[in-house]
């Protein structure tokens, strides 16, 4: 059986995410927000810095749909992006 | 991605047959020794998720890289990480073993 974890001397370890996991998004719900965040990408040549607006979007969406702990974006490092548009959510 | 830089990626999974599935992922990171750097803010794993027969679900992975990577001298020619998950079915009773996760 082939697994993530090899037991050499030096063997990797997992560490839990910092803030749990996400819920799974069964209904799709914010699947167009991803979906926009995704083809950002392709635009962009897999530019993850030129799309940082739609995942900000995908994960605000995640929060007022309950898929997501509310967290001020500012912590979840988007401060330069609320700065840039304080009253502006991205249209569509 | 840029060091410090808050990041997300997706990775999508189905569940291709006709019983409901419960599944738990653990991940890996190459080179092996960027994984200290790689940090989850925000992820899909180390809980059970299920998955119902013939659902396909967009996992989704909020993520930074340690700026510190960008000082050390051994990832200065490190341009691509791979970041990789194993889905496992979880079963009743069946501790994974995770280490150094409690």
């Amino acid at each position: 059986m082939s697994t993530a974890m090899n037991f050499s001397s030096k063997s990797f370890k997992p560490r839990p995410p910092d803030k749990g996991a996400f819920p799974l998004d069964h209904f799709g719900e914010c699947s167009a927000f991803k979906e926009r965040f995704m083809q950002c990408l392709r635009d962009s040549g897999y530019e993850s810095g030129a799309c940082r607006q739609h995942s900000m979007a995908y994960l605000q969406c995640r929060m007022e749909r309950q898929l997501m702990a509310n967290e001020p974006l500012e912590k979840l490092g988007f401060k330069d992006l609320i700065d840039e548009k304080p009253e502006a959510k991205p249209e569509k | 991605v840029v060091p410090g830089e808050t990041a997300l990626a997706f990775y999508k999974a189905k569940n291709p047959t006709d019983k409901p599935i419960i599944g738990i992922s653990t991940y890996n990171v190459v080179p092996f020794e960027a994984g200290q750097y790689f940090n989850k803010i925000q992820c899909f794993c180390f809980e059970e998720q299920r998955l119902n027969p013939q659902e396909e679900v967009d996992m989704p992975v909020f993520f930074y890289i340690d700026p510190e990577f960008a000082d050390d001298p051994k990832m200065a020619k490190v341009d691509l990480i791979t970041l990789s998950y194993t889905f496992f079915e979880a079963k009743e009773g069946q501790k994974l073993p995770l280490p150094g996760y409690q």
